[in-house]
């Protein structure tokens, strides 16, 4: 049970105004491991990852994150062990500077200011970004903001990683850049993204959604090849695939 | 657009002033002198054009010892003593008393007063020029924080300081799409306003939602906490009482005249 | 409407950095009542929305583009009066460093004359009184054109008055006015028509958002448009504008003229003669400058020539001193960077 970072069980959900998004999801995620959350536009991912650190309440099922159950009493733990990474750069960094971005976090939880400067100097050195540490973030480009995102949660020494698509918006080498990064950090990590090429090279399992249930949960290299599948819902095979 | 381009622009400017070193004076000192000066400057009379003229040693001072470039102060500048000139244009026509005269060469006292005027307006851009130069915005909010200006006001001002250049940028690409799709406007044409600042406007707090989840994520309990950096605290002790200490000399007695006497 | 630091005096700046600075306390003693953390963010970004949309130029069948949108109206009806407040002070803080919109000293008198009427008078009386018995598009319409106008009249009018009071201009006080309120008058109407486009659009899409919409949601919102609390602003309105254009207009405008220039001259005068009292009694004790007639100044024009001398020579010493100390600076740090 402890190795357990995310444990879903019958998790069901629907916004006040009755749109059904997410129905009777069961699933979990073990310590290290990296999942790919895929499925085409509006099927629930964004909610999903919402939902596991209680940015979105009123759900019927149980959600267990780092052994914490998420409801308001856990929050301030669930949001220590749980940290997500926004899909906009600008809406997650919004302090003047990197440093004093990447320090807001364990500053928060009470850290010493030699510890906060220990730990943001860590999480810089994780992403590559140690130069650029006292960088306007209006002057950076869009995968330096990416990473400096990264580094604001590495910063609270997260056990889950949780991404909302990662990789959007950014330029090849970026990209590659994001996914050497990614593999090399050794926490457990829930990716939602529709780029199907990035899940193959970051994450060994999948969980295939459609209109908030889940049609598959297996071995990326299964979901990703089988063509058909991944035409019924919306998506396509992954380029790297396509030639082969 | 070349106004949003000059307010990116500025910015910039004014970023790439702070980066450039590291000071040791506390930014609340710089804050205190700058604002002293202004109150200076202002507390002239109308007519004491000479004594005000020495309050310059002060920006030279500063401006040579800080390595602040000046190259967009002009531009601050226009605009001031264009508004200051706007109110002080009729003081030579009204007040035509004679201040001096060499020959058939007047001044009058009008011509005086507004030539103070306008002095005193460059003056004081550029002392709070060179303050946001010295200091940048976060010292600032630093030391309004020292001043104990509640904390939910410097948060507020931080932010705005943060998105500005988001913002900025959106209006730019939006306008930039406007006229694409309506070549020979000049500007938004009144049956867009509502929608073209609206959408703005929803898309702003649609931002400060994500914004809102993002600190609460980080563990935002309703406070910043900012980094005390290592001032030097009698490096920043002496600035205020030197300046202090010459701008009430520069005031209260006529410096120049008294090196002057001494040749 | 910005006012530079050179059009107030010490004590006008004072004046108004108190009664701005009242204002700013009891706001944020109101906003930490409502005890909402997601207010902070929101008005951090409106603050910057404001400044943004401020860039945008709108064409104004017939003249040019127009000077602000009226940010402390439009703020108040998205965030309410009071934190509406604290952000256009933040607002023109931002513009005052960065931008040298207004001056340090002028702060004080900035924030009352364009926040502080928009956010009160604008949202608090003219606002929430036309919405009180739900909302409307032509009320959102007619609240925003009215509170921009008036807003904008009263702010133009304390222009004046703390310019006057300042002692800066020789022009009188009728002529003064009679130059700002119609200008203001035209600026304030483009300002509500902006505003109130900006407003019905935010009605229509999101409803939500405006200040007041909650308290009207219970009482079957989309009720008729009620006259009387319109017709009651509009009166009042009128009764302001009127007073202050007949106040212009008026031939014998001497009787407020003439105070406010006793007001002036007294408080300057104690202004200056506490510091030539000090600076006296520093000259008498230490008796370095004994003869310096600098008490007038029109004979310092007489003895101008030493000025001139010693001016120059204090400023080659001082900019010498500069330039000798960054050269022995960067000397140094240039060594330190090549070991």
């Amino acid at each position: 049970m402890g190795l357990n970072k995310i444990e879903v069980e019958n998790l069901s959900f629907s916004y006040p105004n009755g749109n059904r998004v997410l129905t009777d999801v069961s699933f979990s995620v073990t310590e290290g491991e990296s999942v790919g959350l895929i499925g085409a536009n509006g099927v629930g991912k964004s909610t999903l990852l919402k939902l596991f650190v209680g940015l979105i309440d009123g759900y019927q099922g149980k959600i267990r994150v780092d052994g914490f159950a998420v409801e308001k009493k856990n929050l301030a733990s669930v949001r220590k062990s749980a940290g997500y990474v926004f899909q906009d750069s600008d809406s997650q960094l919004f302090l003047a500077t990197v440093y004093e971005d990447v320090a807001f976090g364990p500053r928060n939880y009470g850290y010493s200011e030699e510890e906060v400067e220990r730990q943001v100097t860590e999480a810089l050195r994780k992403v590559h970004l140690e130069e650029l540490k006292d960088r306007q973030i209006y002057r950076m480009s869009g995968g330096q903001k990416k990473l400096a995102s990264l580094a604001t949660i590495l910063s609270m020494e997260p056990q889950i990683m949780l991404l909302d698509e990662p990789s959007i918006a950014l330029d090849p080498g970026n990209r590659r850049n994001l996914i050497h990064i990614l593999n090399d950090i050794r926490v457990a990590k829930v990716i939602a993204s529709h780029d199907l090429d990035m899940i193959l090279d970051t994450c060994k399992r999948t969980v295939l959604l459609f209109n908030g249930k889940i049609v598959r949960d297996g071995r990326t290299e299964d979901i990703l090849r089988d063509k058909q599948l991944l035409e019924e819902n919306g998506l396509e095979l992954p380029l790297g695939l396509q030639r082969r | 657009m070349s106004k949003i381009r000059g307010a990116i622009h500025g910015i910039h400017r004014a970023d790439d002033g702070k980066n450039r070193k590291e000071s040791l004076v506390h930014p609340l000192s710089r804050v205190l002198v700058t604002f002293f000066y202004v109150l200076t400057v202002v507390s002239f009379e109308k007519y004491d054009l000479y004594r005000l003229a020495g309050m310059a040693l002060y920006l030279l001072v500063l401006g040579l010892w800080d390595e602040i470039s000046v190259r967009d102060m002009f531009g601050r500048i226009f605009p001031v003593l264009l508004l200051t000139g706007m109110v002080g244009i009729a003081n030579p026509f009204l007040d035509r008393e004679v201040y001096w005269q060499t020959g058939r060469f007047i001044i009058t006292r009008g011509m005086v007063s507004m030539v103070t005027l306008l002095l005193k307006g460059v003056f004081c851009v550029t002392a709070s020029y060179f303050l946001m130069m010295e200091t940048g915005m976060e010292g600032i909010c630093y030391s309004l924080r020292c001043l104990h200006v509640p904390k939910e006001f410097v948060t507020v001002v931080l932010l705005i300081y943060r998105y500005l250049m988001v913002l900025l940028k959106e209006v730019e690409r939006m306008m930039q799409a406007y006229k694409l799709r309506a070549p020979g406007q000049r500007g938004v044409h009144v049956k867009a306003w509502g929608a073209f600042v609206g959408q703005l406007l929803l898309r702003s707090i649609d931002r400060a939602e994500t914004v809102y989840e993002s600190m609460l994520l980080r563990g935002y309990r309703g406070e910043f906490t900012g980094k005390n950096r290592a001032w030097n605290k009698y490096a920043s002790l002496c600035y205020v009482f030197i300046w202090t200490a010459v701008l009430i000399c520069l005031r209260t007695f006529p410096v120049f005249q008294a090196v002057g006497n001494l040749f | 409407m910005h006012m530079a630091d050179a059009l107030v005096a010490p004590v006008v700046a004072g004046t108004m950095y108190a009664c701005s600075g009242a204002a700013m306390g009891c706001s944020i003693k109101k906003v930490r009542l409502e005890n909402d953390p997601k207010k902070i963010p929101v008005m951090g970004v409106m603050g910057a929305f404001v400044f943004a949309a401020q860039m945008i130029n709108f064409t104004i069948p017939g003249t040019g583009s127009s000077g602000h949108l009226c940010g402390g109206m439009l703020l108040s009806a998205i965030l309410g009066p009071e934190a509406g407040f604290l952000t256009m002070i933040g607002v023109l803080l931002v513009q005052c460093l960065m931008f040298a919109d207004g001056g340090l000293l002028a702060l004080g008198c900035n924030i009352w004359n364009m926040a502080f009427y928009g956010c009160f008078i604008g949202a608090m009386v003219l606002w929430k009184r036309m919405m009180k018995n739900g909302m409307s598009k032509r009320k959102i319409a007619a609240a925003s054109v009215l509170g921009c106008m008036v807003t904008l009249q009263l702010g133009a009018f304390s222009v004046t008055l703390e310019t006057l009071a300042s002692g800066i201009t020789e022009l009188p006080f009728s002529a003064f006015v009679a130059v700002m309120q119609p200008i203001h008058l035209a600026i304030g109407l483009v300002e509500g028509l902006i505003t109130a486009a900006v407003l019905v659009f935010i009605y229509e899409a999101r409803p939500e958002l405006l200040w007041g919409y909650s308290w009207t949601e219970d009482r079957q919102q989309g009720g008729r448009f009620t006259y009387k609390g319109t017709v009651i602003s509009l009166l009042a309105a009128a009764a302001v504008i009127g007073g202050l254009l007949s106040l212009a207009a008026s031939s014998d405008p001497d009787g407020l003229e003439w105070s406010m220039e006793q007001v002036a001259e007294t408080s300057e005068l104690e202004a200056e003669g506490d510091v030539y009292e000090i600076a006296g009694q520093i000259q008498g004790t230490t008796a370095v400058l004994p003869d310096y007639a600098w008490k007038n100044s029109e004979s310092a024009a007489g003895t101008s020539f030493s000025g001139i001398v010693g001016g120059t020579v204090v400023i080659l010493l001082c900019g010498g001193c500069c330039l000798l100390f960054r050269f022995f600076r960067n000397g140094r740090n240039g060594t330190v960077r090549n070991e």
